[in-house]
């Protein structure tokens, strides 16, 4: 932590009115940048992810969800029921404060709470506002609502994750809403920022999250509208490379049933592996001597490498390719990653001290910047923590005044 | 309308790993080179390929991800290439490379370097790996970082091997990284006039959407693994996960209170079909209160009358999957989302294309392509602006299409 504050974003105010994932990761990138990130909630309803685990065992608690604090480090939280008319008007006065706005609510959300861009707009028309709903603010299903899980559904990630033997199940996780729509969000409001850096205007940013995820997903789209390919769910398998899968190997750190990612993406990374594995005989074959013959002959391919790394440790697998220039790695857990020396070397997980969820591992940057670098000073803000520095340092209430609105249960 | 990047110039020498980095800046209005090697990017060649197009301009993972950018050929291998390249960096605004240290101090091209030449250059380095620590520079491909960033251990069947994420979300995680770090760097040389290095590790790229897996390790000690979807270990939970369909597969996720939950979806199932035997108690009482996956998960784990609950589970899981047999995927979509019934059909590339909503945005754009002979249609972009044009202006170049262009603008003789 340095004292000097050199981040880029420096006092830049963003409104935070995002929930979930997509929109509260955006937002987080912004505060450790350097932005000051205000998050409006409320204990009437909360982001969804305060009530989900994973918590401490028996902890019921609003403030100790991990899913949650870690897409919200580095921000303050005002505690503002926006459904009463004063509460409103509190949260059109950080409108006003603000230079950036987001949501990622849906819109009826939006229109319950009164922040629609109209009327966010008219309260300072030189905000930059996201409005990030499912699939836009615009067309026949402007209102349809969804989590990534849907949205993996409708984008077609699905349906290309897996294998044709196996139903489309998904990918695991709600994925689009981790890098890829956070992510798009954030280029999004640094481009809108230097466009109002060097004009004055702010402006309407329209991210529908249907189009930002197939943006990221487009390779199949584009084949089947330009050559008429059908892509299918094809285990790991690509059509430009093989050998290109996960492979069982014996152990690895001691444990049974581990997996090993080995992807050959061209001839020279082939022969090498070849080599490794023990039979150039492999690399005079008729049906591995090329890739179109490897496609041809897949089955006979993997089996093959698959005889080998069974044959071998995780580790003594890595080593030997690596070593030869194949790409390979091994199919790691969480837990083995908060481990991990290379991320330690690097000092990937930041650890910060939360007052009820105590000293936690967060993420760290998905990108470095060597003169101007990301910090993750504080860890996320409990429910309204920062409600009375809010309502007196930026709103300008008086002690006293904050209190009859506490009392009222406009303010938390 | 103006873009936001029309003073922006852009090298984009990277892999594939960088290609949607720059593909991102363009569409954002920035002119970004694309430099290629003599025998141009390898992705060029990749299949699947575009009928009728030539070898190395059929590659259409090459077209899709190079759109907007223009096209120049140096042989970096060579004096005169890499004094070419010299030149153009001091020149840039911004330089996009994927090269290894080693590789980097082979070529010269060292970020030090790169500074000497323009101290204004906002250099991004995007390598699997990072700059650093003990993998630096061990090879890699986009599966390799989707391993090594715990997300293929979370994908796949319980009992199955771990699953690839489609389409490279390894190269495009880190591209996106790479293009807001570069766009949070070109803010602070807007306001102070100095570069600076830009540095993204495609495995740390992508570590964040391990989603609760990494905090669940932290706070419990346990580690997340698939289970082929979102499904609570030990039991089916109604409305949540895949269904067949009259004529497709949906994927719904009537749970809990997000949108109009399970009782949405009884609500739907009235609207469609009349009501039928989940209507009526005993049935009614339970599907209208007490269908939330996690609750449902501690009752089963407490409750002396687990098996009863199981009984119930399975008797509506059969009666949900006759109702969504019965309809056509369209239909309980379109139906469903009406009422807030968390819906959503599991689309097949060629629907994606023809969905509704995308084409009543007129997110997809026809592109001419006098080189290739042909129109193609490009995906939109993942933003709409209200005051700055984006979009795919113009097809992937050639190769080499643009290097005299480019060089005798550069003062440079080609």
């Amino acid at each position: 932590m340095s004292s000097e504050d050199r981040r880029p974003l420096r006092g830049l105010r963003v409104l935070d009115v995002t929930w979930f994932g997509a929109g509260p990761i955006a937002m987080r990138t912004l505060a450790n940048l350097g932005a000051d990130v205000v998050r409006i909630e409320t204990h009437r309803r909360p982001d969804g992810l305060r009530l989900v685990a994973p918590k401490p065992p028996g902890d019921a608690s609003l403030n100790v969800s991990g899913f949650y604090n870690n897409f919200n480090a580095e921000k303050r939280s005002v505690a503002i029921d926006l459904a009463r008319p004063e509460g409103h008007e509190l949260g059109l006065r950080l409108v006003r404060w603000a230079d950036v706005f987001m949501t990622n609510m849906t819109n009826r959300a939006v229109r319950q709470v009164g922040l629609t861009w109209d009327e966010v707009h008219e309260a300072n028309p030189g905000i930059i506002g996201v409005y990030e709903p499912m699939q836009g603010l615009t067309g026949p299903h402007t209102e349809f609502i969804g989590f990534g899980a849907v949205l993996s559904a409708i984008t077609g990630l699905n349906y290309l994750s897996g294998d044709a033997s196996e139903p489309p199940n998904g990918v695991g996780t709600n994925y689009p809403d981790y890098v890829i729509n956070p992510g798009h969000g954030v280029i999004a409001i640094l481009a809108a920022l230097r466009h109002q850096r060097r004009t004055g205007e702010g402006q309407l940013i329209d991210m529908s999250q249907l189009e930002s995820t197939v943006a990221a997903l487009s390779g199949p789209v584009f084949a089947w509208d330009n050559a008429e390919v059908e892509y299918q769910r094809n285990g790991n398998r690509v059509p430009y490379a093989a050998p290109h899968g996960a492979y069982p190997v014996a152990s690895y750190a001691g444990e049974a049933g581990r997996w090993i990612a080995i992807a050959c993406i061209d001839e020279t990374q082939w022969q090498a592996a070849a080599e490794v594995m023990g039979s150039q005989a492999w690399t005079a074959d008729p049906r591995f001597a090329t890739l179109e013959a490897r496609k041809a002959h897949e089955d006979e391919l993997d089996a093959l490498i698959e005889a080998w790394t069974s044959a071998r440790t995780g580790e003594d697998a890595t080593a030997l390719l690596r070593a030869a220039g194949v790409p390979v790695g091994m199919v790691l857990k969480a837990s083995e990653l908060l481990a991990d020396a290379h991320l330690r070397e690097r000092d990937y997980y930041a650890y910060l001290d939360h007052a009820e969820a105590g000293r936690r591992a967060y993420d760290g940057p998905g990108f470095r910047l060597s003169e101007t670098p990301h910090e993750v000073r504080r860890a996320a803000p409990l429910l309204g923590e920062h409600t009375f520095e809010v309502a007196t340092e930026i709103l300008g209430l008086d002690p006293d005044e904050v209190g009859r609105l506490v009392a009222e249960e406009v303010l938390y | 309308m103006d873009s936001v990047l029309d003073d922006i110039r852009v090298l984009d020498v990277s892999g594939v790993i960088g290609h949607y980095s720059g593909y991102l800046l363009a569409d954002l209005g920035a002119d970004v080179i694309k430099v290629e090697p003599p025998e141009g990017d390898p992705s060029r060649y990749w299949p699947p390929l575009l009928p009728g197009a030539p070898e190395g301009e059929a590659g259409l993972t090459f077209l899709l991800l190079n759109a907007n950018k223009r096209g120049i050929v140096l042989d970096l291998e060579r004096d005169h290439g890499r004094e070419a390249f010299r030149r153009l960096v001091a020149d840039a605004d911004v330089l996009v490379e994927s090269w290894s240290v080693a590789e980097s101090e082979r070529l010269g091209f060292t970020p030090e370097a790169l500074r000497a030449l323009n101290p204004g250059l906002i250099h991004a380095s995007v390598t699997p790996w990072g700059r650093s620590g003990p993998n630096a520079g061990a090879p890699a491909a986009d599966m390799v970082a989707v391993a090594q960033a715990g997300l293929m251990h979370l994908n796949g069947l319980a009992d199955g091997p771990p699953r690839n994420l489609p389409d490279h979300q390894g190269y495009h995680c880190a591209s996106i990284d790479a293009a807001a770090g570069i766009m949070a760097a070109l803010l602070h040389r807007d306001a102070t006039g100095d570069g600076q290095l830009v540095e993204v590790s495609m495995q740390e790229a992508m570590l964040i959407a391990q989603e609760t897996a990494m905090q669940q390790a932290d706070i419990l000690g346990t580690d997340r693994t698939r289970l082929g979807g979102l499904r609570p270990a030990g039991f089916k939970m109604p409305g949540l996960g895949i269904y067949d369909t009259a004529d497709g597969v949906i994927f719904a996720m009537c749970s809990g209170n997000a949108g109009a939950g399970f009782p949405g979806l009884v609500e739907l199932m009235a609207e469609l079909d009349g009501a039928g035997p989940i209507h009526e108690e005993p049935l009614r009482s339970f599907a209208l209160t007490s269908m939330n996956a996690g609750q449902l998960a501690i009752r089963i784990q407490d409750s002396a009358d687990a098996a009863g609950i199981l009984d119930t589970l399975a008797r509506i899981e059969e009666i949900v999957a006759a109702f969504f047999r019965g309809h056509p995927t369209q239909e309980l979509y379109e139906r469903g989302q009406q009422g807030r019934v968390l819906l959503g059909p599991v689309n097949t590339p060629a629907d994606v294309s023809a969905d509704v909503q995308l084409e009543a945005r007129e997110w997809f754009r026809e592109v001419p392509d006098p080189g290739r002979g042909r129109t193609l249609r490009y995906p939109g972009a993942p933003w709409k602006f209200e005051r700055n044009a984006t979009g795919v202006r113009r097809p992937a170049p050639r190769l080499g299409e643009h290097t005299r262009e480019v060089l005798e603008a550069a003062g440079i003789a080609s």
